[in-house]
């Protein structure tokens, strides 16, 4: 018998799922060290990750390395769930804008952000699937994937950090249920271990329209 | 930054899909697959060229191509389905080639990584690939209906899919055996 025999299935629930990725953090820890730089900007990261997204569902954070991985939860709703994690996104990208404006340029965060929705098993501390994958390709999503992209925005379009992408399900419920956001399609990417194509989309924020979510650099 | 010229025009739209790809990593690994597709491509590219054609861009196990008319595409087709029975690289490698073909109106713009095409003619002929069945050309009929009439006789039965962002799309499907 299997040990994964002997445990019991994990719950299965539908959840947001954000992958944040701390940008070029491992040329900032080489060059200025893990211990004066790397480790306060990933504890700050968590810090702010915690105050934005506790009131908005937070159900499970889990370093990457230079990263979380993210689930937003919501009893009613799921689709109110995704609603939740682009907020705290959103949130989140404008806390780091005001936080790099007062310390010094080394220990600036840049992040890239994904989200999607979707089934998940829950394991402690962890959530495991394809969905989870599903948004691990998405924040894997580039420049330099868009040539290989069809229908792709122009590549200098396309932010460097401090974006969000989300795939087709969040594009839907975003443009159905609110009108904080804008998607705009940046073209059908095949995303690895997924079969088919995928419209893959861009998150702004119409209250900043030239804000970090637009892709601004926040130097 | 000035924005890329373009300019929009009707073309003739080929995608192609390989099948047997992820077999051939799995088998050979990704050095020897790597190989073999870059050889693919190259002769895909060449033949493009004799037939009039532009690879827009290959992407992993697959590839874009246009054509100004619609005469020269399934010639194309089927120099590039002969390379996997004649081409000694290539035979017993692949399974076989999924191909589809729309015409319609697209934007041609330049890149920083070269030409492109864009617009919702595009995306009908990747949707139409993913019907795909091994060795069988899936036409749109907007391009079937200016397709030489020998192969409008030989298509398949008329058919329709509704495809995301596009609607309605009517098809045949035309066997490459014996073409």
């Amino acid at each position: 018998m299997a040990a994964s025999d002997a445990e019991p299935m994990p719950e299965v629930v539908t959840e947001a799922i954000v992958v944040i990725d701390l940008v070029e953090s491992t040329l900032t820890s080489n060059l200025f060290g893990w211990y004066a730089v790397g480790r306060h900007s990933l504890r700050d990261l968590r810090s702010l990750i915690g105050e934005v997204g506790r009131s908005r569902g937070l159900r499970c954070m889990r370093s990457t390395g230079d990263g979380y991985l993210l689930t937003f939860y919501d009893p009613q709703s799921a689709e109110m769930a995704a609603i939740r994690a682009v907020e705290a996104v959103f949130e989140l990208l404008r806390r780091i804008l005001t936080r790099n404006q007062e310390v010094s340029e080394e220990r600036a965060l840049n992040l890239r952000c994904a989200v999607h929705l979707g089934e998940v098993d829950v394991v402690p501390n962890d959530r495991e699937g394809p969905h989870v994958s599903m948004a691990f390709r998405l924040e894997e999503i580039s420049r330099a994937s868009l040539p290989t992209a069809l229908n792709p925005i122009p590549p200098e379009q396309f932010p460097l950090q401090n974006y969000v992408l989300c795939s087709e399900e969040v594009a839907g419920i975003l443009s159905r249920r609110t009108k904080q956001w804008g998607v705009a399609s940046i073209g059908l990417l095949r995303l690895k271990g997924f079969p088919g194509w995928r419209e893959v989309f861009r998150v702004t924020s119409e209250e900043h329209p030239t804000d970090i979510g637009g892709g601004m650099l926040v130097s | 930054m000035q924005a890329p010229a373009s300019l929009r025009k009707p073309l003739a739209i080929v995608f192609c899909d390989i099948a047997g790809s992820t077999h051939l990593t799995a088998q050979e690994g990704d050095l020897v697959a790597s190989g073999v597709f870059r050889e693919f491509f190259e002769h895909a590219g060449r033949l493009s060229r004799e037939h009039h054609g532009l690879i827009i861009k290959f992407i992993a196990d697959s590839f874009l191509a246009t054509f100004e008319n619609i005469d020269d595409v399934m010639p194309f087709v089927i120099s590039i389905k002969s390379l996997l029975s004649r081409n000694s690289t290539f035979v017993g490698r692949f399974s076989g080639l999924y191909f589809s073909l729309h015409y319609g109106n697209v934007t041609c713009i330049e890149t920083s990584y070269g030409s492109d095409v864009l617009g919702e003619a595009v995306n009908v002929a990747v949707y139409l690939n993913e019907l795909k069945v091994l060795n069988e050309i899936i036409i749109s009929q907007a391009a079937l209906e200016r397709m030489p009439s020998d192969y409008r006789t030989r298509a398949g039965a008329s058919e329709s899919r509704s495809f995301k962002g596009v609607g309605e799309v009517e098809f045949r499907r035309l066997k490459l055996r014996g073409l």
